[in-house]
């Protein structure tokens, strides 16, 4: 399939700046159970390619299934077809930065191909662990998913790169939902939307033992029924780390996109109250707050070889003790940002992603992690534990419901699954429907405390979506559980 | 484009591979062109083309999907032996029945338009010349989207239908202040960019500084982007079957009961003047008009063949594509129009906010039906009857069903709103409402 990437860049004509070919092949298998029955059982495959030129300073990009030759032919005249179109109302040309050529694989390193394990295996094991939630008859549905993906990609650009790389990803989850009443509850394991997905094959769904813990999945969901309302007002709040994984998410991760902070996501997902002028000074967090972009991680679902510019994977601090120190970017971003900021003089740090064939590839969050405690200016690395008997009152909450950020990821709302209230240092009685609600940089100051790497892990995030058209995409967080300090709790009574 | 025969020729080669007691084929072919915007210049310009071909294979109660986007002799074998190998995998489902049996369907006039990159452009350029005239920055998207949806089973259905659709949105951002407008049509000569560009500008001359406000209860008057995006979270959790008989609804147990105030009726027309239609669902069932509440009370909600085989229940033409875990969901739904202008609207708030858009709504509790999010690009204060002045952006946290019975007046006609793509059209009222809870403000 390289070679075939090459045939058709070897077609495109020679008078362009730069071009770019991706041949993408997608598999994936799908499996949700509901009550104990299969409710889908899905493979899907698709296969395409696009072409994106760079010619007198504007892009082109075209894409298609057909991959004869007069399909070819007939993607790469839309393409420069595109280009002419965009020249005519040109204002500034596109430059992109001097990462030399890449010739590369990549391939995810997994013990188990997630493909290769028997699907009556795949269905049993869901389906025991679905049936497993149903201990009480209030649980009104019970529900399984597992899902695995696998994507070859061949690049091959004009500057010279040439790379191959397979990436796998899979993930399963459990989720019970109980109704008494008006009230309904949810409850899921070890993550709620679609569990804990991974770059990893199917070790990572056996290591879940999601039939050992879907009992108490059940069971807290019928507790959570007829526990409190989670009180109102300032108090700290320590969030569990699959929670902190989608803070991080939607105040940092998207935050520090290069392409919305110049304005180029502002007619859709928004732009970014870290503006340029801000590198190198603003304090976005307390101290200890370290935030990294690690395409590099094991098992992360932000993790591969190259991005979809053939630049190599890349750690990069984001925050580091606590002020704002990079963007995450793509090579024509960084070449604007040189312009603005004089200071900022680096090559792209290799974030770019395209869902699909059919994509066009943009900035997208690797893994975007906070940086465990007793690490390098992380402070102390705390246990849970101790962070719970070091705090007088507090709520510890544990499993996202609900997230809601404005356009420049300033003021955030998150809802949980549960909560407890912390007394004296002592986890204390369950909490329904809690909510906290905050500034973005208000926030990550308040942030006092970070447990070790004992309790850090890399949480995924397969539902990103960005750009349009739409673009869902997969990303990771590392994080472990963290204290912030006089949060607004309880924003919401139901 | 494929069109009708061609599509017609690759179901009928998928359905003679297959030997399952019963097999469907969905074909979606895509042909779209994309013209995206910002800092007043084109950045993302963009075409691309797929045919999608989903098999469900049933084997006794046993049902498995594949999907394939090659459509050559043998990956149609394929992709349904694959299908039929996960449904050999399967335990029954026992709730399940059959497949839809055929049904005269209503045929909608072909009416196809494909805008040319030139076209787009020139829209975008329009757009963008107006905010730099009035020194603000432009962005946004410029879609032509064609399609072809073709549906065939091996109880004798074929079902086709194609359109298109030409979708221009704007943000215009100002030193403190953003104005959206948006218009759609089946031709990119049908799009008035013109408007587009003047209504964009003139939202961000008028939220330019706005001041601080304190959240609290006020009265709104939502614009009907801001209805849209209120609705599309009752569209999904509302008469939704699946939902509804799990009792995990705010409609469960409530059939023929009061649910909203006396003004709402909400209605489901696929054929309606200002909608691109949609004759059949994805199961190739016929859509028709439907009334989900009227003045207040829950008439009916909706099905596809499975829930509606599985509750004893007339098949409403509601189904997704297979496999569907999200139940039946209603796609061309809107609130009847009331009796008066925006302008009367407005004249009757007190003390209230008119809020153009809301941003980035998520449900706090489904059953609830409440949900949370924030104002954007154009929310404004109202006194006596005027609009005063522009204020910053609100957080809410509101119930649906607390808003839907707190509607002081519904404005007397519809606005087409495009989907995210265009492919499909919303259509929504100004509502003018008693109480909305904003919980927190934002810096700007």
């Amino acid at each position: 399939m390289l070679k075939q990437a090459e045939e058709i860049l070897s077609k495109v004509p020679s008078q362009v700046d730069y071009a770019d070919v991706r041949i993408v092949q997608q598999d994936s298998e799908d499996i949700a159970t509901k009550d104990g029955v299969v409710e889908a059982l899905e493979s899907s495959s698709s296969q395409g390619y696009n072409i994106r030129i760079l010619k007198n300073g504007v892009w082109g990009f075209a894409a298609s299934h057909d991959m004869s030759e007069t399909g070819i032919d007939a993607t790469i005249k839309k393409a420069l077809t595109i280009t002419e179109a965009s020249l005519k109302h040109k204002t500034t040309d596109v430059c992109l930065d001097d990462w030399e050529a890449v010739k590369g694989t990549y391939k995810t390193p997994i013990k188990e191909d997630p493909f290769q394990v028997p699907m009556e295996e795949k269905l049993q094991l869901l389906i025991e662990a679905d049936k497993a939630q149903r201990v009480s008859d209030k649980i009104v549905v019970s529900q399984a998913s597992y899902q695995a993906n696998r994507e070859r990609k061949y690049f091959a650009a004009t500057n010279g790169s040439r790379i191959d790389q397979e990436i796998i990803w899979t993930g399963a989850g459990i989720e019970a939902s109980a109704v008494e009443g008006t009230e309904f509850q949810n409850r899921s394991y070890p993550n709620s939307f679609r569990g804990q997905n991974q770059t990893r094959g199917f070790e990572l769904v056996r290591e879940l033992d999601l039939v050992q813990h879907a009992p108490q999945v059940g069971q807290e969901a019928v507790n959570l029924l007829t526990a409190d309302i989670c009180p109102s007002g300032e108090f700290d709040l320590i969030l569990d780390s699959n929670q902190l994984a989608l803070q991080i998410h939607e105040s940092c991760g998207h935050a520090v996109e290069l392409d919305r902070a110049l304005g180029y996501e502002a007619s859709y997902a928004g732009t970014s109250f870290l503006t340029p002028e801000k590198l190198f000074e603003f304090q976005y967090g307390s101290p200890i707050v370290n935030l990294t972009a690690d395409a590099t991680v094991p098992g992360g679902l932000g993790t591969f070889g190259y991005d979809d510019e053939g630049v190599p994977a890349q750690r990069t601090y984001l925050v580091k003790n606590g002020i704002f120190e990079d963007y995450i970017t793509s090579r024509d971003t960084v070449t604007k940002l040189h312009e603005i900021n004089k200071q900022y003089n680096r090559k792209s740090n290799g974030t770019v992603r395209a869902s699909s064939w059919s994509r066009l590839p943009m900035i997208r969050m690797t893994n975007i992690n906070l940086e465990p405690g007793g690490e390098d200016g992380t402070g102390k690395a705390w246990k849970l534990d101790e962070l719970i008997a070091d705090t007088e009152y507090g709520i510890f909450m544990s499993t996202n419901r609900s997230w809601s950020i404005d356009d420049k990821r300033y003021n955030f709302q998150f809802g949980t699954e549960i909560a407890w209230e912390i007394k004296n240092g002592t986890l204390g009685r369950m909490l329904k429907n809690p909510t906290y609600q905050g500034i973005t940089p208000q926030f990550w100051n308040s942030c006092d405390a970070i447990c070790g790497r004992d309790e850090w892990t890399v949480w995924g995030t397969p539902n990103c979506g960005k750009g349009q058209p739409s673009q869902v995409m997969y990303t990771g967080h590392g994080a472990s559980p963290a204290r912030f300090r006089n949060v607004k709790i309880g924003v919401v009574k139901w | 484009m494929y069109g009708k025969q061609k599509l017609k020729q690759i179901a009928e080669n998928v359905l003679k591979f297959s030997k399952a007691d019963q097999t469907e084929v969905l074909l979606s072919v895509s042909g779209n062109s994309l013209t995206r915007f910002a800092n007043n210049e084109i950045h993302q310009n963009m075409a691309w083309q797929n045919l999608g071909i989903s098999v469900r294979v049933i084997l006794g109660k046993k049902i498995g999907v594949a999907s394939t986007n090659s459509f050559d002799e043998s990956s149609l074998k394929h992709v349904v032996e694959r299908a039929a190998e996960l449904a050999s995998f399967q335990e029954d489902d026992p709730n399940f029945e059959s497949l839809p049996e055929p049904l005269k369907y209503k045929t909608v006039e072909q009416d196809i338009a494909f805008a040319t990159e030139e076209e787009l452009a020139r829209g975008v350029f329009t757009v963008i010349q107006k905010a730099k005239a009035a020194h603000f920055t432009a962005s946004g998207a410029y879609a032509n989207d064609v399609s072809e949806i073709a549906v065939a089973n091996s109880l004798g259905i074929f079902a086709y239908h194609a359109g298109s659709s030409c979708n221009l949105s704007t943000i215009v951002i100002g030193k403190n202040s953003s104005g959206f407008a948006a218009d759609v049509a089946r031709t990119a000569k049908e799009v008035d960019a013109e408007t587009v560009a003047k209504t964009a500008v003139n939202k961000t001359q008028e939220s330019a500084d706005p001041a601080d406000i304190e959240p609290g209860e006020y009265e709104v008057i939502l614009e009907p982007q801001a209805v849209s995006e209120m609705m599309a979270f009752f569209q999904w959790y509302g008469p939704n079957a699946r939902i509804y008989h799990e009792k995990s609804s705010y409609l469960s147990d409530k059939m023929g009961q009061k649910v909203f105030g006396d003004n709402i009726t909400l209605i489901d027309d696929p054929f309606h003047d200002l909608v691109f239609p949609m004759p059949f669902d994805y199961e190739g069932h016929p859509k028709r008009k439907i009334v989900f509440v009227e003045k207040g009370v829950l008439k009916e909600i909706a099905y596809d063949s499975y829930y509606a085989k599985r509750y004893g229940a007339e098949n409403t033409g509601h189904a997704l594509p297979a496999p569907n875990t999200l139940g039946p969901i209603p796609l061309h739904m809107y609130i009847e129009p009331g009796n008066m202008s925006r302008e009367q609207m407005i004249k009757k708030v007190k003390k209230g906010l008119l809020v153009t858009r809301l941003w980035y709504v998520r449900v706090l509790n489904p059953k609830a039906l409440n949900i949370t999010g924030m104002t954007r690009d154009g929310t404004f204060l109202i006194e006596d009857g005027k609009i005063v002045k522009p204020v910053k952006n609100l957080r809410f946290n509101q119930s649906i069903p607390d808003a839907l019975n707190n509607v002081v007046s519904i404005e007397n006609k519809l606005t087409q709103l495009a989907s995210f793509e265009g492919e499909l059209i919303g259509l929504a009222p100004t509502l003018h409402i008693a109480k909305w809870q904003f919980s927190s403000g934002t810096l700007f």
